[in-house]
């Protein structure tokens, strides 16, 4: 046997192993969800006879329509579907301002530098690094004073004045890289600081629009803290609806549902990266400059 | 009156001064070529000129009015950026019509207004495209489009050819020069191509170290530079300059030059009352190549020639010319013979000096030793005007 051939059996076996402790992680992290998936479609009974990991003899949306629709949370029984629309509600505007500020802020920051420029960029980066349980206190404050507080409002506030660190940090490293004579010819050409904004950089700025949303997405709509804290009864998110159907369930723990609701909870983060991840373009930059 | 005046104008950033009282009017249609080694200023001018960069102390005047803090959209000036600067997320047409469209002119005008530009620079089958699906080339005129179309009183171009390729370059050169014939648009154009400079322009500006060192036309800032630099800096292969001992033999002013072969003595006739100060003292000549041929393709019409034997160093032929080198005053001496000129090195052979062309540097100074001091400043006459305006 050739020394080649060795060499070549020694990198199958290799990649042999590389794939089954890959499959290995894989099939560990998707058992949850697998779990979870399948106890949504049985009906409770199937779930008692104690075998999780079993498909479903006889497939039932009931526990996904009961979870939507009429599930019992607290004395409310009417389904999760408005704590759904109540993060809708949230997470959509606050993408969507703290985003644009982010964005604004770092357009400001690149390319109408001002004196002190880089301690505002500092604060501004500051705020990323404070812990959410230090700004509970002085946020139910604020959210008093301003009469929004116990509404899905003052979540969006807060989740705004919570993101803007984040957005900013993403846009002003993008823009530090967007070249400034672009910038210098759109004042040539007349155009005027929104102008400037909107038009030139905002068209060129698609992939880290696409990770600020998906990054801002996540963490407004899978928050617990700020939704558990300052909001209660019908102005509560999911994730604060979700917990509180799990512990509201008297009687016979109704794991079906509880899952269905839970898969409910997760889906629009995983449409956001599924949809969000197909735009997440490189090069879009090519040809504005040499090279 | 002067169409674009820099008047004294000066450029600090913080400590640093950047540019220290540039003087510079031009008429229009004029063609003016700021040209220097990479730091000189002269960016830094042009941008100043667009209103991007902010002027520390000085006037600038267009067409007789002062534009020093007239925002960059009113200055009527557009701008060709080295990097094309083209808007990425839009098409060619989009770009070349974002000015106009800035300024409010109705879509139909527009519309003509882009399809004339593009045209002009035969784009119009790109006009759809966008930046990223275009060539070089193809840029660098979308970017000139841009400027065209908004038919302004004045053009700048910052390094435009400095991203092409060798060949691209000579084209597109030759393509800017005949817009400029055929448009008779005023142009500052800047450069650290010193051919570019050359070629293009009717006024040259040589700059270093925040400085103008020299403003003519291409040939006056070639044939008779204001200093060691502008001879070093213009014209390729450079100025030869040979250091030489100015002494009087009989009646005569002449330049005595060491050289292995023995000293070899050049008549003075051009500046000869400023040399004649000099008399006993060392100075550096200056002489282009050209100006030391064989004896068969001196130009014996309008020079006046004057031969001596040298030995030949080293050959380089490029096709059109033979460059000989040889050894004079301790350095290596470039000549430019007719390409058939049979010669190799260690050959002793008959060099003509075309001795009416020849200039003279104070060594220490580094100036010009000339008999006109007034004629000498290129500058001087056109600063006077500018005292008028100021």
């Amino acid at each position: 046997m050739s020394a080649g051939s060795i060499v070549a059996r020694r990198n199958t076996l290799a990649r042999a192993l590389l794939y089954a402790v890959l499959a290995v992680f894989a099939i560990l992290y998707l058992m949850p969800l697998y779990v979870m998936l399948v106890t949504s479609f049985k009906p409770l009974e199937e779930i008692h006879q104690g075998n999780m990991l079993a498909l479903p003899e006889e497939w039932t949306f009931a526990p996904w329509r009961e979870a939507w629709g009429s599930a019992c949370i607290g004395l409310e029984c009417s389904g999760v579907h408005g704590y759904f629309f109540n993060s809708i509600r949230i997470v959509v505007p606050a993408v969507l301002i703290s985003g644009l500020l982010g964005a604004f802020n770092g357009y400001v920051l690149t390319k109408w530098r001002f004196r002190g420029h880089k301690v505002v960029f500092g604060l501004i980066l500051f705020s990323c690094f404070i812990p959410f349980q230090i700004v509970l206190l002085p946020m139910a404050r604020v959210l008093g004073i301003l009469h929004i507080a116990n509404s899905t409002t003052g979540l969006v506030l807060v989740h705004i004045v919570y993101g803007i660190g984040f957005t900013t940090l993403f846009f002003r490293n993008f823009y530090e890289s967007f070249p400034d004579e672009l910038v210098r010819a759109a004042k040539l050409d007349g155009a005027g600081f929104f102008t400037i904004f909107f038009r030139i950089l905002l068209p060129a700025s698609i992939p880290i629009i696409v990770v600020t949303i998906i990054w801002q997405f996540t963490n407004v709509w899978n928050d617990f803290l700020f939704g558990v804290s300052f909001t209660s009864g019908d102005s509560a998110p999911i994730t604060v609806a979700l917990n509180n159907l799990v512990n509201s369930s008297t009687g016979v723990k109704a794991y079906n549902v509880n899952m269905a609701a839970a898969m409910v909870a997760a889906v629009p983060t995983l449409i956001v990266y599924i949809l969000a991840g197909k735009y997440f373009l490189r090069g879009l930059m090519s040809g504005s400059v040499k090279g | 009156m002067s169409f674009l005046h820099i008047h004294n104008v000066h450029k600090r950033f913080g400590e640093t001064h950047v540019l220290k009282g540039i003087d510079i009017a031009i008429e229009k249609g004029d063609f003016l070529v700021l040209v220097g080694p990479s730091g000189c200023g002269k960016s830094t001018l042009l941008n100043m000129i667009a209103g991007l960069d902010a002027i520390s102390e000085g006037e600038l005047l267009l067409n007789g009015e002062r534009i020093n803090d007239l925002h960059p959209s009113r200055r009527d000036i557009a701008m060709v950026f080295q990097s094309y600067a083209l808007y990425p997320s839009m098409t060619v047409a989009g770009n070349i019509g974002f000015g106009l469209e800035m300024r409010k002119v109705p879509k139909a005008k527009r519309r003509e207004a882009i399809q004339r530009a593009a045209e002009l620079l035969q784009i119009e089958n790109l006009l759809n495209r966008k930046p990223a699906q275009l060539s070089g080339g193809q840029r660098q005129r979308v970017a000139m489009g841009r400027a065209l179309v908004r038919e302004p009183q004045l053009f700048l171009f910052d390094e435009p050819l400095s991203n092409l390729d060798a060949k691209l370059r000579v084209d597109m050169r030759t393509e800017i020069k005949q817009l400029h014939q055929r448009l008779g648009t005023t142009i500052v154009y800047v450069t650290h191509d010193q051919i570019e400079a050359m070629t293009l322009a009717t006024r040259i500006a040589v700059m270093r170290g925040g400085e103008l060192q020299q403003l003519g036309t291409p040939q006056a800032v070639y044939d008779d530079p204001n200093n060691l630099f502008v001879a070093g800096f213009m014209g390729s292969p450079s100025m030869n300059l040979i250091t030489a001992r100015i002494e009087r033999h009989d009646d005569a002013l002449v330049a005595r030059i060491e050289s292995p072969a023995g000293d070899v003595t050049l008549p003075i006739v051009r500046d000869r009352a400023a040399l004649e100060t000099w008399c006993d003292r060392d100075v550096i000549l200056g002489l282009r190549p050209e100006a030391i041929t064989d004896p068969a393709s001196a130009n014996r019409q309008d020079g006046e020639i004057f031969e001596a034997t040298l030995e030949v160093a080293l050959v380089e032929p490029t096709g059109a010319d033979l460059y000989v080198v040889t050894r004079l005053g301790g350095r290596n001496i470039n000549a430019r013979m007719r390409p058939g000129a049979s010669l190799s090195p260690g050959q002793s052979t008959r060099f003509a000096f075309d001795v009416s062309r020849m200039v003279g540097f104070d060594p220490e100074s580094e100036a010009r030793i000339r008999d006109d001091a007034a004629a000498a400043m290129g500058t001087a006459a056109q600063t006077e005007t500018l005292g008028q305006n100021a």
